[in-house]
């Protein structure tokens, strides 16, 4: 097999959804060349990445602890060091709560530049968008602009729902057939007459 | 009165284009709320980087999902949360049972 063939295969395999004779063909080629093996591995990330992003913001336990440590600290630090300064008599909100929340947003913001969790950003510049042809297949990929353009480019503007429902289209197969897919016995199952769970032996 | 009807008509036949535009390819970028706007715009980008070959399948796909009744796109996205909710083995032994079940068919 030609790596032009195999590279053809690879979205399909990695999606399952390539013959088993097929598969096996692929298999014997990426065994013996390393760049179709990279490839793949490059497929299969980019492939992960379009099964759907976390909407919400997860901040994980130690840098949450991290950050209530630094607010007790600066709340200690600040009751030993200030007696009531003029400034606190207009601003009734205790310092402690400003201070968490100061933290809070910049530990955020920190967690989203470092592209753990998407969101739309509070500020959207227009990037220049051009019109990109497909990248050969050995390029690695390019990085993810985080931010949305004013004018959505001819080809998204065109059909925006396709982009919504990406990893919807992507696994059409599975999605359409779920029930009967989830009703499927594997081997090691034994077969019920009416597709409900085999019973616990636990 | 004629003049009217004529007048409705022209607005219909104007009109129609679009009406058939959007049902080919669903809603317009405006009307997508923002969190849809931002999901569409990284799924482009990651579509950009797909193989040609890549990009024209999904296309493919995407004329059988709009081709579809609302109701059937409605419980194929029902389908995706309950996929996408399942626990790690599960998925894999939903995979795994895709595969079966492709087999037999």
């Amino acid at each position: 097999m030609r790596c032009q063939r195999a590279r053809k295969w690879m979205t399909a395999a990695v999606d399952g959804e390539l013959s088993p004779r097929r598969r096996r063909a692929l298999d014997g080629h990426l065994a013996a060349c390393a760049a179709c093996r990279r490839e793949l591995a490059v497929t299969e990330r980019m492939l992960a990445a379009l099964e759907g992003l976390p909407m919400e913001a997860a901040v994980s336990a130690r840098l949450e602890q991290a950050t209530l440590r630094r607010v007790r600290l600066a709340a200690a630090d600040e009751a030993e060091r200030a007696p009531a300064s003029r400034w606190r008599l207009w601003l009734p909100l205790p310092a402690f709560a400003l201070a968490t929340a100061a933290v809070l947003v910049l530990a955020i913001g920190i967690v989203r530049r470092a592209g753990e969790v998407p969101g739309p950003p509070a500020v959207r510049p227009a990037p220049k968008v051009d019109a990109q042809a497909p990248p050969s297949p050995l390029s690695p990929p390019r990085r993810i602009v985080k931010a949305l353009p004013a004018e959505p480019p001819a080809k998204l503007a065109e059909a925006p729902e396709l982009f919504v429902d990406m990893p919807i289209i992507r696994n059409l197969d599975k999605m359409t057939h779920f029930e009967a897919i989830q009703t499927t016995t594997l081997d090691d199952e034994p077969a019920t007459p009416d597709g409900q769970e085999p019973p616990s032996n636990g | 009165m004629r003049r009217g009807a004529a007048i409705a008509a022209v607005l219909l036949a104007l009109a129609a284009p679009a009406v058939r535009a959007q049902e080919r390819h669903g809603r317009p970028w405006q009307e997508l709320t923002p969190e849809e706007q931002w999901r569409a715009w990284e799924n482009y980008q990651r579509y950009q980087q797909l193989p040609e070959e890549r990009q024209k399948m999904l296309e493919r796909r995407y004329q059988q999902f709009r081709a579809m009744p609302p109701q059937e796109r409605q419980r194929l996205r029902q389908n995706w949360d309950r996929y996408r909710d399942l626990p790690p083995r599960q998925r894999q032994e939903f995979i795994d049972k895709y595969h079966r079940w492709k087999g037999r068919k």
